[in-house]
């Protein structure tokens, strides 16, 4: 059931006029991706469920807002996901409660990343340029990305001070970007 | 190698996640105002989002979709109400006016001159609203008063909901969500103090709504569960 980017843009147009047959798809269509983002930082489906909740009548609300000549729907919606469940973490001293069966059923599709479905090329291309990266720095860009880590919870990790992650965590992106733009 | 610049250096540890609340709050107060950082994060996402495609994806669960849904509804319905509201109005306007022919007419055939119009200058300060689904019995009744700044609750047909609670939600057009008014608690009446004192001319316009909630309420500073009734005041007394 994966859509193409057309695809997705025409929906988010037509959710943008108050189609809710569209907003309908969009969500079957992305909800799973989605929700897989928010447990993985917020470690408890209560707290995922909740932020979808939210994120979601976002993109009701803003469909008109979105250009699609500054990002794909999905990397949109990704965002706003992203940027709620990271200020919720950064809210909050304790992390989630480490529920065992949420991390199991997400830890399983992360270090084999292509299962059965064709990458698409941009995820081909980013995997690359991260393989470019030395082991310990592509983990902590992963940790950071995926797993919602400040730099202090990164410098506990890693028993480094923050400056120095912080300097790790810049020297990859300058990687990363000069990869990405060859 | 080469690092970032200081924005582009900021954009990108804003998507990658890593800055702290404070550093968060300062980068989003100024992506507003600040096309190049703005500009610099977007490409940032473009960059690193398709790492979220290495996550296995975990269906959600069958629920989540109606709670949105919901949510949307509750919006949607403001907006009915109005077209509706509207409506009424038009249809008041032309019974007034059709009044105002008859009477006109009967004073002439009378030989009377005037007509005498009664109004009342005191600001009424007991209002009342019937709760309900489209044109079901009323599940609930609210009653409001300025003077005292009390809404009042009570339960009329609502059916009671093991392991959920009712949550009252007034909203408005001038409040940015809507504004929870409490929680019913066991007991057919509740009685819930109004902090801000009430403001007459909001409450008149404000659309109240029930929502069923996990016991306690909602979990969130909005409505999660479906809305159930629906209503708006009108006055009670002269």
């Amino acid at each position: 059931m994966q859509l193409t980017r057309q695809q997705l843009d025409k929906l988010i147009a037509a959710v943008a006029k108050g189609d809710e047959a569209a907003f309908a798809e969009l969500y079957q269509a992305t909800s799973s991706k989605l929700f897989a983002v928010a447990l993985r930082i917020l470690r408890s489906r209560e707290a995922a469920e909740e932020v979808l909740q939210e994120s979601y009548f976002r993109v009701w609300e803003k469909a008109a807002d979105f250009n699609p000549a500054l990002a794909s729907p999905l990397t949109w919606m990704a965002a706003i996901v992203r940027n709620r469940c990271i200020d919720e973490v950064r809210r909050k001293v304790p992390r989630g409660g480490d529920d065992e069966s949420v991390l199991e059923n997400i830890e399983s599709g992360d270090e084999h990343p292509i299962v059965g479905l064709e990458r698409q090329e941009d995820v081909q291309r980013l995997l690359r340029c991260m393989d470019g990266l030395e082991p310990e720095k592509k983990q902590i860009v992963r940790l950071a990305y995926l797993d919602g880590m400040s730099r202090e919870d990164l410098a506990a990790k890693f028993g480094r001070p923050e400056g120095t992650i912080k300097t790790w965590l810049h020297r990859s992106l300058a990687q990363l970007k000069g990869c990405l733009e060859q | 190698m080469t690092g970032l610049d200081d924005i582009d250096g900021l954009a990108a540890e804003y998507v990658l996640g890593t800055l702290n609340r404070e550093e968060r709050l300062a980068v989003e107060s100024r992506i507003a105002s600040d096309p190049t950082l703005k500009a610099a994060i977007s490409a940032w996402e473009r960059r690193l989002t398709p790492l979220a495609d290495t996550l296995k994806p975990v269906v959600p669960p069958a629920n989540l979709y109606n709670k949105i849904r919901a949510q949307i509804g509750l919006s949607a319905h403001v907006v009915s109400l109005k077209a509706r509201e509207q409506q009424l109005v038009r249809r008041g306007n032309r019974w007034r006016n059709a009044a105002a022919g008859m009477t006109a007419m009967a004073a002439s055939l009378a030989g009377l001159v005037g007509v005498r119009e009664f109004q009342y200058q005191q600001m009424p300060t007991q209002f009342v609203a019937v709760l309900q689904a489209g044109d079901d019995k009323p599940a609930f009744l609210m009653t409001v008063d300025t003077k005292t700044h009390n809404c009042v609750i009570t339960a009329v047909t609502a059916p009671k909901q093991p392991d959920k609670s009712y949550q009252v939600w007034m909203v408005h057009d001038k409040l940015p969500k809507p504004k929870s008014l409490g929680v019913m608690s066991e007991g057919d009446m509740n009685v819930m103090p109004m902090d801000d004192g009430p403001d007459t001319a909001m409450f008149m316009n404000a659309t109240f709504a029930v929502s069923l909630e996990p016991e306690g309420g909602s979990p969130s500073d909005g409505p999660t569960g479906p809305v159930l009734f629906t209503g708006k005041l009108i006055k009670a007394t002269p």
